[in-house]
């Protein structure tokens, strides 16, 4: 008797949380589906300003914006992201320098967003003049991203089997030979996709390019890194503080595009990562 | 020129005596990129409180950076914070440890892989998003249960940020309770215990460490969250307890001061910069105690 009722009493507690947990998931989605739907039209994707009034407006220019950053981002953090990982995990782990670097890293990681915001701002909108500019953006994304960057490639790299390295060195490959052809092969599919997660984590975030100044009205798609910030998140944020009731729908909408962007950021890294392995084979 | 020509006539060698120099130099590339920005925040709080003293920052109860007579006493942002999360924690620590045991041991496959995938898809949802949600879902159902409940208010927040915690807490802690030893819970079931108290007796005590870490590290977190906070709980800088009233974080401060316009050497923009170290100082703090908690729990097993 007493051991059904131990098992009942907690598996019936972390039921109830289960459901509890993944029903506040699809409630909120829910939610924010019925809320788009009445803004969810393609001229509001692809309207070229975004207006103070309801009407006529859209997210194209925050949706290229949002596009530039990620390409700038990107660029910066992958190439150093992932060499500092292929650094950590086979040229030098568990050495002094080694540690010196992972300390740096996790003081990185304990940065919250907004202050990545603070730093920009006095780093690259004030000290390198670069104004309040999408490269700004960008560059202040790539340093959040770092963290998150190096250590979904470290757990990539890690993931491998020793075997395959073993067996590359005792057939005399040097390390450059095991890194290139051995390892980034076949760590090929969870680097590009760790990637792709940590840079749209990246993209998602409204806190830090708040701070920079991002702007929420403009009249022209941005066609250059030196145009004025403009992004998804901040567009979200600068229409749900408006009060009107025509503002929360496109507020919803805009979310439901970048959840969109987001989700459709991370099938790319699965696809591209799945090719890069069949080619380099 | 030269380098390219050594490159085309593929000199052995070549690849390994630079890509050694070239991973060490993204490393350290990674490194300085950290430590400048910490030196940025720390030069710029340094001058803040070479005009404010640190005795006014942390001891006034008065924030009121814009004002004729500027006062900067942090503690009602301080409090408004500590509010937010540990509000936040109260639902999503239980909830996610509950899940996070129901996922280990009572789901059947099919369940803990949706599970699983709602907890990642809901990690990956922007915050700025559930801020959205806080303002239009949770705050209208609020008002409509008790009158009470103001426009902007702590509690709608709390629930908000529970929500964008749930994932860190389910995620990590289903790691501790999986990397509990087999054997140690085959030992109980072989001595005659019932599976319900093997799991509550051997395990949850066996995987403690590594819960309290996971609640640590989504503290940690709630701390630095901003938009739901920022758009769900307003800009009140006062210090007071009631969860139905506005309140205004460390974090919303920044966010609504903070539109790239202060000009820099300012005073206003100097207070960014200390609330920022505040901020970066207790975030550090609270993960290097989950990293704590964890290692002094290995510590004690390992004979």
């Amino acid at each position: 008797m007493r051991a059904a009722h131990d098992r009942d009493w907690l598996g019936g507690m972390s039921g109830a949380a289960a459901v509890l947990s993944g029903g506040a998931f699809l409630t909120l989605m829910g939610f924010l589906l019925i809320d788009a739907l009445p803004a969810l039209q393609l001229e509001f994707l692809l309207s070229p300003s975004t207006s103070r009034l309801p009407d006529g407006t859209g997210i194209g220019p925050a949706v290229v914006g949002s596009a530039w950053i990620l390409l700038i981002a990107g660029v910066l953090v992958l190439p150093v992201g992932i060499g500092t990982a292929i650094y950590l995990e086979e040229y030098a782990p568990r050495r002094r320098p080694a540690t010196a670097v992972e300390r740096s890293l996790d003081g990185l990681a304990a940065v919250p967003p907004v202050v990545h915001g603070v730093v920009g701002l006095a780093v690259f909108v004030r000290a390198l003049g670069m104004g309040t500019t999408i490269l700004a953006g960008g560059c202040t994304l790539a340093i959040l991203a770092l963290p998150a960057v190096v250590s979904t490639a470290r757990e990539a790299l890690r993931s491998l089997s020793p075997e395959v390295r073993l067996a590359a060195y005792s057939l005399g490959a040097t390390q450059w030979q095991v890194v290139r052809r051995e390892l980034l092969p076949t760590a090929a599919p969870s680097l590009v996709a760790g990637s792709c997660l940590a840079l749209s984590r990246a993209i998602g975030e409204a806190a830090p390019l708040l701070v920079l100044g991002a702007v929420s009205f403009i009249t022209f798609v941005p066609a250059a890194p030196s145009d004025p910030l403009v992004a998804l998140p901040t567009q979200v944020f600068a229409w749900t503080t408006r009060a009107h009731a025509d503002f929360a729908a496109l507020a919803a909408a805009a979310s439901v595009a970048l959840l969109a962007a987001m989700v459709g950021l991370r099938l790319a890294g699965a696809v591209l990562g799945r090719a890069l392995q069949r080619s380099a084979r | 020129m030269m380098l390219r020509a050594l490159a085309a006539s593929r000199v052995p060698g070549l690849g390994d005596r630079l890509a050694g120099p070239a991973f060490l130099a993204c490393a350290l590339l990674s490194a300085s990129v950290a430590i400048v920005l910490l030196a940025v925040i720390g030069v710029e709080t340094a001058r803040f409180f070479s005009q404010v003293s640190p005795l006014e920052f942390f001891a006034r109860t008065g924030w009121a950076p814009f004002a004729e007579t500027p006062s900067f006493g942090v503690l009602p942002l301080l409090a408004a914070t500590a509010q937010v999360a540990v509000g936040a924690l109260c639902i999503a620590a239980p909830l996610g440890l509950l899940t996070a045991l129901y996922i280990a041991h009572y789901a059947s496959e099919t369940v803990a892989r949706g599970l699983n995938a709602i907890m990642v898809s809901l990690a990956g949802v922007p915050t700025v998003i559930l801020g959205y949600l806080a303002l239009n879902l949770v705050t209208p159902a609020l008002r409509s249960l008790w009158g009470g409940v103001e426009a902007f208010n702590a509690l709608s927040a709390c629930i908000a940020v529970a929500a964008m915690l749930l994932p860190t807490v389910v995620v990590l802690s289903r790691d501790a309770l999986a990397r509990v030893p087999v054997p140690l819970m085959e030992a109980g079931l072989a001595l005659g215990a019932p599976r319900g108290r093997v799991v509550l007796r051997v395990q949850l005590p066996a995987a403690g460490a590594g819960m309290a870490a996971a609640v640590l590290m989504a503290f940690a977190r709630a701390v630095g969250e901003t938009m739901i906070v920022t758009l769900a709980a307003g800009n009140q800088a006062q210090l007071g307890w009631s969860p139905l009233e506005g309140l205004r974080t460390l974090t919303a401060y920044i966010a609504q001061a903070s539109l790239g316009d202060t000009a820099t050497g300012t005073l206003q923009y100097g207070s960014f910069f200390a609330v920022s170290a505040v901020l970066v100082a207790v975030s550090w703090g609270l993960r290097s105690l989950a990293g704590l908690v964890v290692a002094r729990a290995s510590g004690w097993r390992r004979p």
